[in-house]
């Protein structure tokens, strides 16, 4: 699934504006980034990263650089094992024509030495949103990981459509599609009004 | 078997002895922390390679007063601030957790 592919059926599908947040990585946040603002549609460059708690979390930014230096990091901090293409699929890094540039080396499957709460601390300190992912998924959601939500600083918790919203507890909720294939993009989507896209207006919005 | 008998198991290291020694009388072993709370029972000690300040909350929150870390994983200050805070004793060692069970096991067998 290209960042080309998944724009244009973004497009397809209505979005006013998407979050690219590839597992462990964001080696093809630069490409997103490029194809967003060719045609035009408003997006947030992102992460989710399965952190030591192996619950996946999101980072989101509105400044592509920020994005970037949290994924070096991150990905700095997964463990030294090479990607066999064979057991968990290929891992391309592509340009905006959809040519394979090159592949991530390690496997992005694992799960990387930073805490949930060092995770946390990294994402605001680069004015990032620091959301845990699909919250009541029962596999790597911080609920089937820990048994609960810890008290942390959280900009609000990810649910999927049919999520009872009891379980967010004191947080924003956002609902995601979470979509890991084209034709599930903008499946599931929120709607916000803000004037433009940025981290602060999200936050305003969600906080409504 | 006491908490500080853990202490004695080769190769075990204390690094928050801040607790008060009393008997364990069960172990639990598990690096899901939903299981842990769901199905440790109070007075157990905890064998897991989950390193972090959440897994001193669930301990907390089942009545475990003693964690055991394996695989030599590393642990922050603040994971051992907050056991200390919360009287709970952390060893580690370089074993599995499969190895770590059996001798803690064997510290066990006469209950």
């Amino acid at each position: 699934m290209s960042p080309a592919a998944i724009v244009k059926q973004a497009q397809e599908s209505g979005l006013n504006a998407l979050a690219l947040t590839d597992h462990n990585c964001t080696f093809n946040l630069p490409v997103f980034a490029e194809v967003c603002a060719r045609e035009g549609m408003a997006c947030l460059y992102g992460i989710e990263v399965n952190v030591l708690e192996e619950a996946h979390v999101l980072g989101l930014f509105d400044c592509l650089d920020s994005a970037l230096e949290l994924g070096k990091l991150v990905y700095e901090s997964l463990p030294d094992v090479p990607n066999q293409a064979g057991i968990l699929g290929d891992q391309p890094i592509v340009n905006g024509k959809d040519e394979i540039l090159g592949f991530a080396e390690k496997t992005l499957y694992g799960a990387s030495s930073l805490s949930l709460h060092s995770l946390l601390e990294e994402v605001h300190h680069l004015g990032g949103l620091c959301i845990p992912a699909h919250i009541a998924r029962p596999t790597n959601g911080i609920i089937s990981q820990l048994g609960f939500i810890p008290d942390e600083d959280f900009d609000a918790v990810e649910l999927r459509s049919g999520d009872n919203p009891e379980l967010a507890g004191r947080y924003p909720v956002l609902r995601n599609s979470d979509s890991h294939f084209l034709e599930s993009i903008g499946a599931v989507y929120n709607e916000l009004e803000m004037e433009s896209l940025s981290v602060e207006n999200l936050m305003a919005a969600l906080s409504l | 078997m006491t908490i500080a008998d853990i202490g004695k198991i080769e190769n075990m290291e204390c690094l928050q002895d801040r607790y008060e020694d009393r008997d364990i009388t069960d172990a639990y072993t598990s690096d899901l922390l939903s299981d842990v709370m769901a199905n440790a029972s109070e007075y157990s000690v905890l064998i897991t390679i989950q390193a972090h300040k959440n897994t001193v909350a669930v301990a907390t929150l089942v009545g475990v007063p003693a964690i055991v870390i394996c695989n030599n994983r590393p642990v922050d200050d603040d994971v051992l601030e907050t056991a200390a805070s919360e009287g709970i004793a952390v060893f580690r060692t370089a074993e599995n957790q499969f190895q770590s069970s059996l001798r803690i096991g064997e510290g066990l067998k006469d209950l």
